[in-house]
Formats: C-alpha cells, sequence, structure tokens
C-alpha cells in the first residue's frame, strides 16, 4: 500500500464517488416516482404534488424546493431533481461536481475511469442529453444508471487498491446507506389505509433501491412493511442494505488505519463500530416500536457523523495541522470565488 | 487532402517557396496528405476532436457564465522543420537562456551589467516583475529559469526572430506531447519513415532539471508541482505533467510552511518537500511577503526559500528577464555575459521611454504592434494596421501616460503554414514556442508548439483569442 496521499486528494476522492452515487441513486428514484405517477394518474388517484411531497422531504431538498418553485405545477420537481443546476443537489449539480473532483485528482485515477465520468457529463450537458430526457425519460435515468454502475465496475477492474481506492469505496458506502434509508423514510410519513396502494409504494421503494429481485428471492410477491424494513436496514448480505454498506465501510477504515476489526483507533472508526453493532442486534420490531420515521433520522445523525469525523480525521488532520492553523480545511463560498477568481489571473 | 489548389502570399510559407513548388522536407508528408480522399479526413478530423473531447483535454474560457471548456483547436498538417534548420534554433536557444539566467543572476547579485553601462538602471528596477527583496539571496545552482519557453515567428525571407521570451511559467508543452499522440492514433501512415524526432523524453527531462536543484543530499527529493487549481485555463497541462511526472499535483492548501520547511498534509501526516515546480505566478506565491490578499498561496514560502530549503523552479523574479523592455537588451547581454553574437535574430523594438523612441511610435501608430511591457496572452496590445481610430487614441493616451511600460516593433507579417479551412487548404499565420530545459545540461524539446492564427490574416495566435495548434516535427536528418 503507497505510504500516503494528499489530504485534499482523499477528499476530492471520497466525494466523487459519494456524488457519482446520489446520481445513480436519485436517478433510479425519479425513474421509479414518474412510472408511479403515470399509475396514478391513470387510475384519477392522488395528485403529483401529495406524491412528490415526501419523497423531496426524505432527500433534504424540500426547502429549496418550495423556494424556487412555490405552486408547483406539473413537471417541476422531476426537473428540479434531475437537470436543476440551482439545485445543488439535483443529478446533474452531483455529475458535475463529480467530474470537477475527478479533474482535481484525474493523476490518481486511471484513464478509463476519467473517461466514463468525462463522457456522462457530456452526455448530462449536451442537446442530445436535453432531448432524450424529453423523449423517454425513462432510455435518460438508465442511462445515468448504467454508467455509474459501470463507473464503479471500471474503477473495481483498473484501480490499485491503495488508499485512494479505500476513500473511493468509502464515500460510495455510507452515500449508499444514506439514500437508502432516505428512500425508506419516504413511505414513513405516507398515511395508511389503502393496503393495495401501500404495497404499490412498497414496491417502488425496492425498485428505488435496486432490491426488488432481492426481495422477491426472499419473501415472494407479498409485500410488508416488516420485510422490506428488515432487507433494507438490516440485512447482512443485500449490497444495498445500511447494514451491509457499514460493515464494508468499516472494514475500509480499519484497512486505512491499519487497526483490526473489532476495536478502533480514531473517532471513525467508534461511530461506524458502534453503529454496526447497533444494527447487528437489532429487527424491524425495534424500528417499528421506535416508529420508522424516528428510527432513520437516528440513523441518518449517526451516518452524518461518520463522515464528518473522516473529514477530520483525515483531511484536517487535527493533531499535527491544527496546532498551528486552526480550521483551514473547509470554506466558504466567497472564499471559494476569491480562490477561482485567482486562479484564473495567472499568467503565461 | 488536395494540395494542388494552395498558393502562397507575399510572404514566407512553409510549405511552398516563391515559385509555388513544395519545399523538399514537406514532400513526404505533403504526398501522404494528398492521398487522403475528403470523407477519409472527414472522418479522422472527427475522431480526432472526440479523442481531445473525451479525454478532457480543453482549456477553460475565462468570463464565460457557464464555465465552458473547449478543446483547443488542432489543425491536421504538421509543420515540418528540416535538421539545419533546428539546429541553429536549438544553439540559439541554448545562447539564449544562458544569458538571460547569468543576467539574472547578475541583476540579484553584483548587478555589473548595469554599473557597466549596457542595461540602465530603469530597464531593470522599472520592471514590474523586479524583486527588489530577492537581491542577494542565492538560488540552488544559481539557476532563476529552469524552465523557458520562446517564441519565435519567422519574417519575409525565413529568417526565425525571437519574439519574446516566457520565462515565469510558461504553457503549452502538454499540447505538444499531446499533439504528437493524437496524431499517430489517428494519422498512423503519415509517420513511415518520415523521421520526425520524438517529444515523449519531456516529462522525464523535466523531473530531472526539478531534480537537480533539489536543496538537500537526498537520493529521492520530493517533487511537487503547484497548481492554482482547477479553475485554471492551463489546469489540464498541470495534471498532466504531474500524471506524466509521477509528482503530487499540489494547491497552495496543501502546502504548510512551519519553521522555515514546507510541508503537504496527506493522510498519514506532515511530508517534507524538497522542490516546487510553482505554476502561479510570483504575486500569488506567499500572502506574507507578496500580495496579502492571495488565497492560492503558502504563507511563509518565501521565508523557507531563502533560507535555502526548498527550491522553486522558475525561481522568484525572473520575470525581469521576460520583461519587453528587457527584451530589447538581450543581443547586448549576450555580447556582454557570452562574448558572442546572437545566433538568433530579433525583432526590432522601440523602447516608449527613450525620447527618440517616444517620438516616433506616437507619430507611427498605426503602423505598429505597441504592447505592455508585462502582459501576455496576447492581452494588452495594439496592432496598429488593424486597430481602430479609437483603439489608436487609447494607446496614444496609455504610452503617454506610462511610457516604462510600453514598447513598440513593426508589423511582422510572419510566415503562414496551410491550415485545414472548412475542408480546403489556406494559408494561416504560425508562431512557434519551443521549450527549453535548464538543469545539469540544456535541453530543448525538439519542435514546441507551433500555434495558428485561424482567422484569415489574423497575426494572434493565442488560444484565448481564437488560436489553434499543430504538430511540430523536426526531422532526424
Amino acid at each position: 500500500m503507497s505510504p500516503m496521499m494528499l489530504s485534499r486528494v482523499a477528499d476530492h476522492l471520497y466525494w466523487m464517488s459519494r456524488q457519482m452515487e446520489r446520481a445513480e441513486n436519485l436517478a433510479r428514484l425519479v425513474r421509479v416516482s414518474e412510472e408511479m405517477l403515470l399509475d396514478d394518474e391513470s387510475l384519477g388517484r392522488g395528485s403529483a404534488q401529495e406524491y412528490w411531497t415526501p419523497v423531496l422531504a426524505a432527500t433534504a431538498m424540500e426547502g429549496a424546493f418550495r423556494s424556487l418553485h412555490p405552486e408547483p405545477r406539473q413537471g417541476d420537481a422531476a426537473r428540479f431533481l434531475t437537470l436543476d443546476l440551482r439545485n445543488p443537489d439535483s443529478i446533474l449539480s452531483c455529475i458535475k461536481q463529480a467530474r470537477e473532483n475527478a479533474r482535481s485528482v484525474r493523476d490518481k485515477i486511471s484513464d478509463e475511469m476519467w473517461t466514463e465520468l468525462n463522457a456522462l457529463h457530456m452526455l448530462v450537458t449536451s442537446p442530445e442529453g436535453a432531448e432524450l430526457l424529453a423523449r423517454s425519460p425513462h432510455s435518460f435515468y438508465e442511462k445515468i444508471i448504467a454508467s455509474s454502475m459501470l463507473f464503479d465496475g471500471i474503477t473495481e477492474a483498473t484501480l490499485t487498491r491503495d488508499e485512494g481506492w479505500n476513500f473511493l469505496q468509502l464515500g460510495r458506502l455510507l452515500e449508499r446507506a444514506d439514500m437508502t434509508s432516505r428512500f425508506l423514510d419516504i413511505r414513513s410519513q405516507t398515511p395508511g389505509g389503502d393496503s393495495a396502494l401501500e404495497s404499490l409504494q412498497w414496491g417502488a421503494v425496492l425498485r428505488a433501491c435496486s432490491a426488488h429481485a432481492s426481495y422477491r428471492r426472499l419473501h415472494g410477491g407479498e409485500i410488508s412493511v416488516e420485510q422490506v424494513v428488515d432487507l433494507l436496514l438490516f440485512s447482512n448480505e443485500f449490497p444495498r442494505s445500511v447494514r451491509h454498506c457499514l460493515r464494508r465501510a468499516d472494514e475500509v477504515l480499519h484497512d486505512i488505519s491499519g487497526t483490526p476489526t473489532g476495536r478502533y483507533s480514531n473517532p471513525c472508526e467508534k461511530i461506524t463500530g458502534a453503529l454496526l453493532a447497533r444494527l447487528s442486534f437489532a429487527g424491524p420490531g425495534e424500528v417499528m416500536a421506535r416508529g420508522l420515521h424516528a428510527y432513520i433520522d437516528e440513523l441518518q445523525t449517526q451516518l452524518n457523523a461518520a463522515g464528518q469525523a473522516v473529514f477530520e480525521m483525515y483531511v484536517l488532520l487535527p493533531g499535527e495541522v491544527n496546532r498551528h492553523f486552526p480550521r483551514n480545511g473547509r470554506t466558504d463560498a466567497l472564499s471559494d470565488w476569491h480562490r477561482e477568481q485567482q486562479q484564473q489571473q495567472q499568467q503565461q | 487532402m488536395k494540395l494542388t489548389d494552395y498558393r502562397g502570399a507575399n510572404l514566407f510559407d512553409e510549405l511552398v517557396d516563391a515559385q509555388g513548388a513544395i519545399r523538399p522536407y514537406y514532400k513526404g508528408v505533403a504526398d501522404k496528405l494528398a492521398g487522403l480522399g475528403p470523407e477519409e479526413l472527414g472522418q479522422k478530423l472527427r475522431s480526432l476532436e472526440l479523442l481531445f473531447l473525451k479525454q478532457g483535454i480543453t482549456f477553460t474560457v475565462y468570463g464565460d457564465e457557464q464555465g465552458t471548456e473547449r478543446v483547443f483547436p488542432f489543425d491536421p498538417f504538421p509543420r515540418v522543420i528540416p535538421h539545419h534548420e533546428w539546429e541553429t534554433i536549438e544553439a540559439g536557444l541554448v545562447q539564449r537562456i544562458t544569458a538571460l539566467n547569468l543576467f539574472l543572476y547578475d541583476v540579484y547579485h553584483e548587478q555589473r551589467i548595469i554599473k557597466d553601462g549596457i542595461v540602465p538602471p530603469e530597464v531593470v528596477f522599472g520592471a514590474s516583475h523586479y524583486r527588489p527583496e530577492f537581491v542577494g539571496v542565492s538560488v540552488p545552482k544559481d539557476a532563476y529559469i529552469h524552465v523557458c519557453g520562446t517564441d519565435l515567428i519567422r519574417d519575409r525571407d525565413g529568417r526565425y526572430l525571437v519574439l519574446e521570451d516566457n520565462g515565469r511559467c510558461p504553457s503549452g508543452v502538454s499540447y505538444v506531447l499531446e499533439n504528437r499522440a493524437a496524431m499517430k492514433r489517428v494519422f498512423p501512415h503519415l509517420f513511415g519513415a518520415s523521421g520526425v524526432r520524438p517529444v515523449d523524453t519531456y516529462p522525464s527531462d523535466l523531473l530531472a532539471t526539478l531534480r537537480h536543484v533539489a536543496p538537500r543530499e537526498n537520493p529521492n527529493p520530493n517533487v511537487v508541482l503547484l497548481t492554482p487549481g482547477v479553475h485554471n485555463s492551463a489546469y489540464f497541462e498541470h495534471s498532466f505533467l504531474a500524471r506524466q511526472m509521477s509528482i503530487e499535483i499540489v494547491e497552495g492548501r496543501d502546502l504548510i510552511a512551519l519553521d522555515g520547511f514546507v510541508y503537504m498534509r496527506t493522510t498519514r501526516g506532515l511530508r517534507q518537500v524538497d522542490v516546487i515546480y510553482r505554476r502561479i505566478d510570483d504575486d500569488f506565491l506567499d500572502p506574507q511577503v507578496f500580495r496579502k490578499d492571495s488565497c492560492l498561496g503558502v504563507p511563509g514560502l518565501v521565508d523557507a526559500v531563502r533560507r535555502g530549503n526548498v527550491a522553486l523552479a522558475n525561481a522568484i523574479g525572473t520575470g525581469v528577464a521576460d520583461d519587453k523592455v528587457t527584451y530589447a537588451y538581450v543581443p547586448d547581454m549576450i555580447k556582454y555575459y557570452l562574448c558572442q553574437e546572437p545566433i538568433l535574430d530579433q525583432v526590432p523594438t522601440y523602447l516608449a521611454w527613450r525620447p527618440d523612441d517616444f517620438k516616433y511610435i506616437l507619430e507611427n501608430l498605426p503602423k505598429l504592434v505597441v504592447k505592455a511591457a508585462n502582459e501576455s496572452g496576447g492581452y494588452g496590445m495594439l496592432i496598429g494596421p488593424t486597430a481602430t481610430a479609437a483603439e489608436i487614441e487609447e494607446f496614444r493616451r496609455r504610452v503617454t501616460a506610462t511610457p516604462r511600460n510600453y514598447i513598440a516593433q513593426p508589423v511582422v507579417n510572419f510566415s503562414q503554414h496551410p491550415t485545414l479551412v472548412d475542408g480546403a487548404l489556406e494559408g494561416r499565420h504560425v508562431d512557434l514556442r519551443p521549450f527549453v530545459l535548464w538543469g545539469d545540461t540544456v535541453k530543448v524539446l525538439p519542435g514546441g508548439l507551433t500555434r495558428v492564427a485561424l482567422k484569415r490574416g489574423s497575426l494572434v495566435v493565442n488560444s484565448s483569442q481564437g488560436g489553434g495548434s499543430k504538430d511540430t516535427w523536426v526531422l532526424a536528418a
């Protein structure tokens, strides 16, 4: 394993894969949602707005959406989630940020990874991409999902297993855990009652997590909330479950620090370890008793804490640097803008 | 590609002589290009464009809200330089960088050239990139300019003239390497038995040049490339070179100066840095010494340089040598330091601060090219013959206000090269930027960046202003 890597590079790699994963998950979410809405429409069931509100709330974008669209019309929500650059978490924004991060670490990723990410960026920013989205949204989202998965596969097949690889994995796994928990949260506030509709909606959550086939294999066609929660939160085998992602993230963290698993040597390992233990000794029963939304809320607080701990441990270097320069890692928008201006002022 | 319709013009044409005959050293490549049908050619051009776009070989257009990235336009007709011409260019460039480095050492130490009355003091002390803070400070191996990009043009008689020296952070070399790689991929048949000298040793030569100035006895010095960051138009090049040399590309915020040493922040803690190939201007290097508002630099870096604990390439203060007023004195420097006649000629230059020249410039503005002494990239420039009356008046005002800042030169109608424009070959003006490395030995990259002004009649070749580039072939024999 290469002995060291620039802290900023680790940060860029981590965010590059987080943003790719986020774009992929959002693409799946919007695609599934649009299909659901088609059904709703043809059955004269509910309004599009009722449908999108919990989706936007669970992905923490409701406020931003409301301020841009005080009186939303049809298609606004999907556009906002997909190609709107005013939304810093839209699919397009994520892909742009991922590519920007990749550009900063161009020398640390394989040519094939760069080419794929660059091609995806070209697609979503081109007139052809916009045209495809208008003509066949399904194919558009499919392309994004496929490209992200291809990127993951290329990474797997071309990248040396060094620290850079570990930070890439960490970003992807933490984002995946976060997204899966958010998608579960979408339905936590939907009023029950209509059981047929409910099972349709839970089916959509499963599809948004690419979990429908795994679910069917385990439990057949009947959809129960408990079993969906069991699969998406607690499964040790399903690769997108929160527990599975955390187990792997915990392994990656131990690989970075060289500490044996089951012990911890820094705050990030402590957080993931504790969270993993909690998920290993719980089940849907505890979730339902606590309330799905409250349970997920706590989970997300812990996931955020894990991400923050990684940043402080490996990027801010509290031990060595903060002694001299307290907190100079993250910057605000204004100083980012200054830096960008100055970067352009160099001559020759 | 149809060559039979191609005509020279009333200036030096790289491909054809005054009688319209193809020059002998172009025969090989011209025959092969002529054999390409329009369809095949179109297909190849499209795959070239796609190749550049896919690899992200782009530059950022400033002032564009979208942050648009463009592919640097590439023309597939290579420029050919025969062996004997290159020998002269190479010797001339080596002579020039030698004199410039001796000049810089002198200016920052004894200042003999000023005391001996060869260069007037106001030329040196009035140069905006002169750094009085560095007088008396020694730099490793007395090397100031480690990497030089010297712009050459050819006059009506085909003489190579030095247009300017870029001795601060010259860019463009990545395009030399990428253009060659792309040509080999898309036009492999052009190369057969052509005797083109390869360019791909540049990154290892550059690395050797950088390691040469490492300050401590260390068989494996830590060399890094300091970039302004991804928003800089040359960022692609920075990342490309770092990758080719297998060194870290760092931003100012990755470095930290502690007790006179420079370190980089890694996931495993701090690691000492020995040599910094910096691609940011002096002004931004260290907010404690230069611009206070710089967020690209490293506080304390200059102190570490002064103490000799870290080496910078290029050194601080080289801008005094590529100042456009200093340029006028380079032939005198060559005579003074080397007791030699300059091998390469340069463009006659009028200095606005000299009373006679000042008068001449103001009386002849519409005939002259006027340049600000410290600008580059084709900015701050007036091309008299094509300028509007208002632009001429504006420059009259500027020159009068600060004469030290301006020089003027006659318009050199420099050489043209056949260039593919909408499927047909037309003559377009070209210049040449060869790259010189000053290390243990002096190395000149065979060829350099040929830039082409894509607009008909235009003399501005800069990428920011509608320029493109070509592969440049130096023949081995």
